[in-house]
C-alpha cells in the first residue's frame, strides 16, 4: 500500500496581485495527524480549496496516494502578473478535478464557516453524504427499487451519529444545533463519503472550552476506527499540540517552519510570525 | 431505546394522506357520473389538474433543486404538440394541414405513448439547453430560460415548418379529455371519465416526482438548492444532477402541457406565453416553494377563482335595485391582483410553507397523544 497520502509540491495560488499561497510543498503519510497553522489571512483555506479541487492553482501540483489531482501553471493573464515561484516547472498537461471528483477519490471536508444543508434534518444531512457510493440510478432510485442500498445507507447514518453522539437529535434541522453540534455533524457528515484523507478546517472555532477539550480524544477515535489520515487547520495550540503528528507553518502563504510540535513550539520563526502577526 | 421518526417513521400520517387523496379521487369519480358535464366544476378541475401537473414540475425545480427557471411555457408547447402531431386522427390530417398538404407525418400513436413523447421531447430540449443554461447563476439562468421558451414559441410558428407543426395555424381534431368517456353502442356516454382520467394522468405523474424527491437523488437536488459548495465538496456532481432535475422537471412540464391540449381541444403555439409561465410560478408561491402539496392545492384554488368564483366580478350585479359600482369586465383581474399582492406580501411561505400532506396529520395525531 503507498504509504504517502497526500504531496503538495510547489504549490501557489494567486488571486489578482493576492498571493495567498506562495511555493508550498508539503507531504502527509498514512495514519498522521498533520497540522497546519499560520496567523490570520496566511493562506490555510486557500490551501484546503486548492487540495479538494474548489480553486484550480496558479501553480504546482498535488498529488494524492500517487495520482495526479492537480497540476497547472500559469496561464492568459495570470503570466504577466504571476508572483510566486519558479512558472517554468508545471508547464503542459494540466489537471484540474471537479471538488466532487476529489471527494469521490476520497478526500473529504469541513467547512471553517459551517456549511450545513440548512433545509435538511441532522440525519438527511449525513444520509446525503452518502450518495455519492450509490449503485442505483435514478430511475430504480425513484421507485425505491434500491431498497437494501437505501437501508444499508440509513443504517451506515445511523452509525455515524451514534459516533458523534448526535443520535438523539437525528430529526431536528441540522442549523438548529448549537455551534459545537455542528462542527461535529460537519465531521460526520464528511466521515459519510467513506474519505481516506479527511480535512478539518478549525473544528473547534465555536466550540465551548469543554467541548474543544473532548474534541482531541474525538479525532483520534475517528482516526482509528475509521483508519483516517487527518489534515487539520486549528487556532486552539494545546489542541494542535497535543493532537498532531507533524506540524506546518505557514505565514503570508509561505512556509515557515514543519517539524514535530516540541520543535514548532521552540521554533523562533513560528514565535516571531505569531508575535508579529498581533491578532493571536 | 428511544425511536426515531429518521428511520421508523410512524406509518399514519402517509396512510391518512393516502386514505385522503383515495377518498377525493372517489369523490371526483361519483360527482363526474351525476352532474351535468358542462358544470364549471369540471372545467376547474380538469384545467387544475394539468396546473397542478406543470406546478409541481416547476416546484422540482425552482423549490428542491434552487434553479430558478422560466422556461416551463416552452417545455409545454413543445409537449403539447408532439402530443397533438402524434394523435390527429389520419382521417382529419388533410382538413387540419390544410395549407400543408395534410402535413409531414403519416402515422399515429395511441394516447398514452404520445403522453410519454410528448415528455420525452421536452426532456430532450431541457437536455440540450441545459448544457448551456445551467451553469448560469440565478437571475441569468431565469432570463435565458425565458428566452428560450419565447424563441421555441416563434420556431413553432414558423411556416418552413409548418407540413409538422402547421406554421401558425392552429392543431386540433386529436384526442381530447372527453374521449376518455365510454361511449355505447349509439354513442351515448355510459361512464364518464372525462375528468377522472385527467386525475389519474396528473396523479401518477405527480406521484412519480414526489417518489424523485424523497429518493437519493432528491436529497442529492436539496443539497444543491441549500448549498452548492457544501453538496459538491459531499460528492455530488452539481452539472449532472441539475441537468437531470431540469430534464425531469420538464418531461412532466411536457405531459402537462399534452394535458392542457386535451383540456383547450385545440393547440396553437401563440398561446404558451410567458404570463402562463407566470400564472404557474404564482401558484408554486402561492402554494409555497418547496412543498408538492401546496402545489396542488394552489393549482386547483387559483383556477377556480379565475374560472370561476370571481366571474360574477366581471358582470353587472344588481343587489335589489341597487346596481354595485365598479363591476364591469376586467375587475376580476383587478381583484385578483389584490389578492396575489396580499398573498405575496402577507404568506411570504405559501399556504404550505414547505409542509406537506402527512405533516398536517402529524402534528394532528401529536396533538392527539400529548
Ligand atoms: N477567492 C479569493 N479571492 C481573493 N482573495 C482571496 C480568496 N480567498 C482567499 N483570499 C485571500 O487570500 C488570503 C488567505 O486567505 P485564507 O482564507 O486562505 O486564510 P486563512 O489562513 O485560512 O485565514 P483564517 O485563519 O482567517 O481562516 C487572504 O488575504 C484572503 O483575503
Ligand atoms: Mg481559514
Amino acid at each position: 500500500m503507498e504509504n504517502n497520502i497526500l504531496r503538495i509540491e510547489h504549490l501557489t495560488m494567486q488571486f489578482g496581485g493576492v498571493v495567498a499561497v506562495n511555493d508550498l510543498s508539503m507531504e502527509i503519510n498514512r495514519g498522521e495527524i498533520v497540522a497546519l497553522i499560520g496567523p490570520n489571512g496566511a493562506g490555510k483555506t486557500t490551501a484546503f480549496n486548492c487540495v479538494t479541487g474548489v480553486y484550480e492553482p496558479t501553480n504546482g501540483q498535488i498529488l494524492f496516494c500517487g495520482r495526479q489531482i492537480a497540476r497547472s501553471s500559469p496561464s492568459g493573464k495570470m503570466r504577466k502578473i504571476y508572483a510566486g515561484n519558479d512558472a517554468s516547472a508545471f508547464v503542459g498537461d494540466s489537471v484540474r478535478l471537479s471538488p466532487d471528483h476529489v471527494t469521490k477519490l476520497g478526500i473529504a471536508r469541513t467547512f471553517q464557516n459551517i456549511r450545513l444543508f440548512s433545509g435538511m434534518t441532522v440525519f438527511d444531512n449525513v444520509l446525503t453524504a452518502k450518495h455519492l457510493r450509490r449503485k442505483s440510478n435514478f430511475l430504480t432510485s425513484t421507485l425505491h427499487l434500491n431498497y437494501a442500498e437505501e437501508k444499508r445507507m440509513r443504517e451506515e447514518t445511523r452509525e455515524l451519529l451514534k459516533a458523534v453522539h448526535l443520535l438523539d437529535v437525528a430529526d431536528e434541522m441540522a442549523t438548529s444545533l448549537p455551534y459545537g453540534k455542528q462542527r461535529l455533524l460537519e465531521i460526520a457528515r464528511a466521515l459519510a463519503t467513506k474519505p481516506t484523507l479527511l480535512l478539518l478546517d478549525e473544528p473547534a472555532a465555536g466550540m465551548n472550552p469543554q467541548e474543544t477539550e473532548e474534541l482531541s480524544a474525538f479525532i483520534r477515535h475517528i482516526k482509528d476506527e475509521f483508519q483516517l489520515t487527518i489534515f487539520i487547520i486549528e487556532h486552539h495550540m494545546n489542541l494542535v499540540m497535543d493532537i498532531s503528528d507533524r506540524i506546518y507553518v505557514i505565514d503570508f502563504g509561505r512556509l515557515i517552519a514543519s517539524g514535530v510540535p516540541d520543535e514548532i513550539q521552540n521554533n523562533p520563526a513560528v514565535i516571531e510570525a505569531y508575535l508579529g502577526g498581533g491578532d493571536e | 431505546m428511544k425511536e426515531f421518526a429518521s428511520d421508523k417513521k410512524s406509518r399514519v400520517p402517509a396512510f391518512l394522506s393516502f386514505v385522503v387523496i383515495a377518498l377525493f379521487y372517489l369523490a371526483v369519480f361519483i360527482a363526474e357520473q351525476h352532474l351535468p358535464a358542462t358544470s364549471m366544476l369540471f372545467t376547474v378541475l380538469k384545467k387544475g389538474a394539468t396546473y397542478a401537473l406543470v406546478a409541481v414540475s416547476m416546484n422540482l425545480l425552482n423549490g428542491f433543486t434552487g434553479i430558478f427557471s422560466l422556461g416551463q411555457a416552452g417545455f409545454m408547447l413543445i409537449g403539447a404538440y408532439t402530443y397533438a402531431i402524434f394523435t390527429i386522427p389520419l382521417e382529419q390530417r388533410e382538413s387540419v394541414y390544410q395549407y400543408f398538404q395534410g402535413g409531414a407525418v403519416h402515422f399515429t400513436v395511441p394516447v398514452p405513448v404520445a403522453l410519454i413523447f410528448a415528455g420525452l421531447a421536452a426532456a430532450f430540449f431541457a437536455f440540450l439547453i441545459g448544457l448551456p443554461v445551467l451553469r448560469l447563476k440565478s437571475d441569468y439562468l431565469a432570463i435565458a430560460t425565458l428566452g428560450f421558451a419565447e424563441i421555441i414559441r416563434a420556431i413553432f410558428q414558423w411556416n418552413q415548418l409548418g407540413p409538422i407543426t402547421n406554421g401558425s395555424n392552429m392543431l386540433r381534431m386529436f384526442p381530447n379529455f372527453n374521449d376518455f368517456n365510454i361511449r355505447n353502442a349509439s354513442g351515448e356516454v355510459t361512464v364518464y371519465l372525462s375528468t377522472t382520467i385527467p386525475f389519474i394522468i396528473a396523479g401518477v405523474c405527480i406521484a412519480l416526482i414526489v417518489l424523485l424527491i424523497h429518493s437519493g437523488y432528491g436529497r442529492a437536488f436539496k443539497a444543491i438548492r441549500d448549498d452548492e459548495i457544501a453538496a459538491e465538496a459531499m460528492g455530488i456532481n452539481l452539472a449532472h444532477h441539475k441537468q437531470l432535475a431540469f430534464s425531469i422537471s420538464s418531461f412532466f412540464a411536457g405531459v402537462g402541457g399534452a394535458m392542457l391540449a386535451m383540456y383547450q381541444t385545440t393547440v396553437q403555439a401563440k398561446s404558451f406565453t410567458s404570463a402562463m409561465t407566470y400564472e404557474i410560478l404564482l401558484i408554486v408561491v402561492i402554494g409555497g416553494v418547496g412543498s408538492v402539496t401546496g402545489s396542488v392545492f394552489s393549482s386547483f384554488l387559483f383556477v377556480a377563482c379565475s374560472e370561476w368564483w370571481l366571474r360574477f366580478l366581471d358582470e353587472k350585479q344588481m343587489i335589489g335595485t341597487f346596481e354595485v359600482p365598479l363591476l364591469r369586465n376586467g375587475f376580476r383581474l383587478v381583484i385578483f391582483s389584490l389578492i396575489i399582492m396580499i398573498v405575496v406580501l402577507f404568506f411570504r411561505r405559501g399556504i404550505m410553507g414547505t409542509k406537506e400532506l402527512p405533516d398536517l396529520f402529524r402534528r394532528k395525531t401529536k396533538e392527539g397523544i400529548k
